[in-house]
């Protein structure tokens, strides 16, 4: 329980009668935001839990976009020994194809870190928009896009997605379109719940007293306050689409074998942890835990000081 | 005439603190935010003596809630007591163990709160809630029952009985409250802390509460703390008050002389802030503190209210002003109580306000009745209303008689029922403003109750106001802009504001904002629905002068719906009373008040707690209003009326009948029959259960 929700900018004294000059005060405006902006980044670093998520997520943007220069080997190299424990040599050890592991899990960041961003930002789009017309318009469209939303929801995901991937083929954008699509429905229901409360308030009936278009109060006058929830929408996705697509490629509906895709290496190598291999699997998956628990600090920091 | 008393932080001298219900003395407190504390109480000192009745006012931000919270240590996790102790009975509460406090809490002090609705289990029903606060006391199960159905009758609900197997969501407000004081006495409290009790009730249903309260007080000998900003009601309740205002009580003293004489600037300023004594917008503009409340946590000067005041010198900022006795039990912070004379009142008003003859906007036989799961629900009933040109026209009503929907209707949120239309300068309008032509939208704008509601918190002002004068007219471009900012400049706004976004201005900056807006478009009529209700009394002065200004210069009209008839006396120039979706009483606002009335109208105006004393002879409105859906027959206010007439009120609905030119009401009764005193029975005042909808 907090007794005031204060923030800097309120509470704003009366200003001097001499007020600044117009061209001043956009400025003085402009530089209000960016303080504004810079108080909400100012309250995440404070949280060692942002920073440590970011910290995960910055090491394997890196390892994605130098992957050359970082890997020791070549990931599709095939090396002298199968299966060598982890040594100096080959710190994360080499794997049933005998290929260094390590080389094979910086690698791997690429395709997650360029698919599951796409991907989320896709269904995060679909979901605003699906979202905010069944939130304004309500009556029929709304009840009917609610029960699809519903039926849509209660099937099993990862069904689905194998479904559609083994219809389609499995390139990156069919992996993207599949899990864009996924996420929609789940996101318009949270865009839906928000839209609700704020079309009540009064500016949107001022804005519709004075004659404006649906379109320009779901867009202009209502997305703009909704951007809290759905940024928080946004991350929390992220997450999950880094571990649908790792769960994807795991199945089989990922890259094909030789790319050094992390779910299609924990799939690959499995098997031989019975008899005793178990860091051809064990980098893979941790490297899938890391940026999904990384995501998800992130999520959940964006999440607490959105809502403070 | 005046001496010096003790340093300010040391308690008053009116008997022992040991002795006293509660007394407070030097509390200061800050809440944490975000690791810094903001100080809200900066040293406020006050006892309450047994039995007696202590009010606090003051504005939104003055720390007033903070107090009331503090005397029962119920803090949030946040809030820091830097100084002071509040005692008793003798007992320092701040100082107490857990064990301890809970015993007080259960024993000695109970508090009411501002919104029943919240204050009680939505899924437990009234009867078990009641009876909980006697188990805690040690009653067995059957014991509590008899003693929860003995506590209802106390607070005079009708039918005890049936109300305690009912649930809260099928009580109105006034119930609920009467419920929530029934709890809070069930202990026999020494204290009773009310925070704010009536904020959220109708004028009639307050006056009722405040009657309870008023007579258990007396049955109870309880002593009271009532927190209000509402300064009639405390006026109507409390034996003394303390004036609030940064977190200090600045003056003292009994109700009755703090308000009849006030002794510091900011009182006065209070006082004649508010609209009252019959004050019209012909007679003077009402006056207005300039500046803003200090900010909770910000450094305070000496005087923490010479930024504000108009007799402030060097000797304001340099040294704190002692409390200065200027009565018996009466003091006052302030170093020139013997300069307050110098404060004036605004200039009487010079221009007159001129109204043309011709109607801009007619309602002509406008109902409108909602659909509610196959019931039909008329919310208006064949409604004729017109106003002219630079005409106000005030709106009253309990809440339910129809206001809200009068206003959409005419507004064109929804289209009136067939057979009805909404005419401009004679002409009819489409029903929904969706189709109207520009010129009808254009012509009608609103200013709503709550500006944070009201405008797009992630636009700046400038964005709004363009977008609506780009929207509503044919102005363009440079042109636009120069609009805006001239549009802004009428509103007091500086250039500076333009840029904000509506969560860096202040309430009334807001509002401001928002009746900018409204204004964009040159509208003809303008329907302002309760637009300072959520704004502070000093706030609220400037920004009803402001809207008599706007008038006078634009030549437009108001529909102005209101609850508080001191406003609506001073703005309007024609008043309309609404019930059950009919008109039931229009006329000239001095006619208004100095002939007879219809007998609800007479409910409403004798329901008001003046701030200035006045003798009353309170009419209660018996029951709640009934459901639109299933209306009385005849007369539709029949149920409630202390005038009714047997056989005829119930069976015919009443024409409306010409007292005077003009002055119009829908009764049976003659002017001979209104005029004649009533007696109020003790029966009269008991609250009935509404009937529930099936």
């Amino acid at each position: 329980m907090t007794a005031i929700d204060d923030t800097p900018e309120s509470n704003d004294p009366v200003p001097a009668p001499d007020a600044a000059p117009d061209v001043d005060s956009r400025e003085a405006a402009a530089a209000g935001r960016k303080a504004a902006r810079h108080e909400t980044l100012r309250l995440l670093m404070k949280r060692p839990a942002f920073i440590g998520g970011v910290l995960i997520v910055m090491i394997w943007v890196v390892c994605a976009l130098f992957t050359n220069l970082i890997a020791p080997y070549n990931p599709l190299d095939y090396r002298t020994g199968l299966n060598m424990s982890p040594s100096w040599s080959h710190p994360f050890g080499t794997d049933k194809g005998g290929r260094d592991v390590l080389s094979r899990v910086i690698a791997g960041a690429r395709d997650v870190l360029k698919i599951a961003p796409i991907a989320a930002m896709l269904g995060v789009l679909g979901g605003v928009i699906l979202g905010l017309l069944m939130g304004y318009l309500r009556g029929a469209f709304d009840t009917v896009a609610s029960r699809v939303v519903e039926a849509f929801l209660s099937l099993p995901v990862v069904l689905l997605a194998l479904l559609a991937i083994t219809t389609l083929g499995n390139s990156n954008w069919v992996v993207i379109g599949v899990v864009a699509t996924l996420f929609t429905p789940v996101v318009a229901r949270t865009v839906r719940s928000a839209v609700l409360a704020e079309r009540e308030l009064d500016y949107v009936t001022s804005a519709r007293l004075r004659g404006e278009s649906s379109l320009f109060v779901m867009y202009r006058e209502i997305l703009p306050n909704i951007s809290g929830p759905i940024i928080v929408e946004l991350t929390v996705r992220i997450g999950y689409a880094v571990f649908t697509v790792a769960t994807l490629s795991f199945l089989g509906a990922g890259p094909p074998p030789p790319s050094p895709d992390w779910g299609a290496q924990v799939s690959d190598n499995y098997n031989s942890i019975v008899a005793g291999y178990w860091w051809s699997t064990f980098f893979p998956a941790a490297a899938i835990a890391s940026l999904v628990i990384a995501v998800n600090l992130i999520a959940d920091s964006i999440e607490r000081v959105v809502k403070s | 005439m005046s001496d010096v008393l003790a340093e300010p932080g040391s308690l008053d001298e009116r008997g022992d603190p040991a002795t006293a219900a509660l007394a407070v003395d030097g509390l200061e407190l800050a809440y944490e935010v975000r690791g810094i504390p903001r100080a809200v109480l900066r040293g406020v000192s006050f006892q309450v003596r047994p039995g007696e009745a202590f009010g606090l006012v003051g504005e939104s931000g003055c720390g007033k809630s903070t107090t009331a919270y503090a005397a029962l240590r119920y803090l949030p996790e946040n809030a820091v007591v830097q100084a002071g102790r509040v005692l008793a009975q003798g007992d320092d509460i701040l100082q107490m163990s857990k064990s301890a406090l809970r015993k007080f809490r259960i024993e000695q002090a109970s508090m009411v709160y501002q919104d029943p609705v919240q204050a009680l289990n939505p899924t437990s029903r009234i009867g078990h809630q009641v009876a909980e606060c006697f188990t805690v006391l040690g009653e067995s199960k059957s014991e509590a029952q008899a003693s929860a159905l003995a506590a209802l009758r106390r607070v005079k609900i009708a039918a005890p009985e049936s109300v305690m197997d009912r649930y809260p969501h099928q009580l109105s407000g006034g119930m609920l409250q009467r419920v929530v004081i029934a709890m809070a006495l069930a202990s026999d409290p020494q204290l009773l802390v009310l925070d704010e009790p009536t904020t959220g009730l109708d004028a009639t249903v307050e006056a009722e509460v405040l009657d309870l309260v008023r007579d258990l007080r007396e049955e109870t000998g309880a002593a009271i703390l009532l927190i209000a900003h509402n300064l009639g009601v405390i006026r109507s309740m409390c034996d003394r008050v303390g004036v609030m205002y940064a977190g200090r009580i600045i003056e003292e003293g009994s109700a009755q002389d703090v308000f009849d004489n006030p002794q510091h600037p900011y009182t006065m300023g209070l006082l004649n802030a508010i609209p009252r004594q019959g004050l019209r917008k012909t007679d003077r503009a009402l006056f207005t503190i300039p500046g803003n409340l200090p900010g909770i946590g910000s450094d305070l000067p000496t005087c923490v209210y010479v930024d504000r005041c108009p007799i402030a010198d060097d000797l304001c900022r340099t040294e704190v002003p002692p409390k200065v006795s200027v009565g018996t039990d009466r003091w006052t912070r302030c170093h020139h109580v013997e300069r307050l004379s110098e404060i004036v009142e605004p200039e009487a008003v010079v221009t007159e306000y001129e109204i043309a003859s011709d109607n801009v906007i007619e309602l002509d036989g406008v109902s409108k009745t909602f659909r509610q799961r196959g019931h039909e629900v008329p919310a208006l009933v064949s409604v004729d209303l017109g106003f002219h040109e630079g005409e106000t026209l005030g709106l009253v009503g309990e809440s339910g008689s129809g206001k809200s929907t009068l206003a959409k209707t005419l507004l064109g949120v929804h289209a009136p029922d067939e057979g009805g239309s909404v005419n401009l300068r004679g002409r009819p309008m489409q029903g929904k403003a969706g189709d109207r032509i520009q010129e009808s939208i254009r012509a009608i704008s609103m200013v709503f109750q709550n500006p944070d509601s009201a405008l797009n918190r992630s636009w700046t002002v400038r964005r709004i106001l363009r977008r609506t004068v780009t929207k509503l007219t044919s102005i363009r471009g440079e042109e636009a802009d120069e609009r805006v900012e001239s549009l802004a400049e009428a509103m007091r706004l500086s250039q500076r504001h333009l840029d904000m976004r509506p969560k860096q201005l202040s309430g009334g900056l807001k509002q401001r904002v928002a009746i900018a807006r409204a204004f964009a478009g040159d509208p003809d009529v303008v329907v302002c629905d309760e637009p300072t209700s959520a704004l502070d009394v000093s706030v609220q002065a400037a920004i009803l002068n402001l809207l008599a200004n706007l008038q006078n210069d634009e030549r437009t009209s108001y529909l102005f719906i209101t609850h508080d008839i001191g406003v609506v006396r001073y703005l309007a120039d024609r008043i309309a009373v609404m019930y059950l979706g009919r008109i039931m009483e229009i006329g000239a606002t001095d006619v208004m008040f100095s002939e007879v009335n219809h007998p609800y109208t007479e409910a409403l105006l004798s329901a008001v707690p003046s701030v200035d004393g006045e003798a009353e002879n309170r009419i209660p409105l018996t029951g709640e209003i009934p459901s639109p859906a299933n209306p009385p027959s005849g007369c539709v206010f029949h149920t409630r009326c202390h005038r009714a007439i047997a056989g005829l009120c119930e069976v015919t609905e009443p024409e409306m009948v010409e007292l005077s030119p003009g002055h119009r009401i829908k009764c049976h009764l003659t002017v001979e029959q209104l005029s004649e005193p009533i007696e109020i029975s003790p029966a009269d005042v008991l609250a009935e259960i509404a009937d529930l909808p099936d």
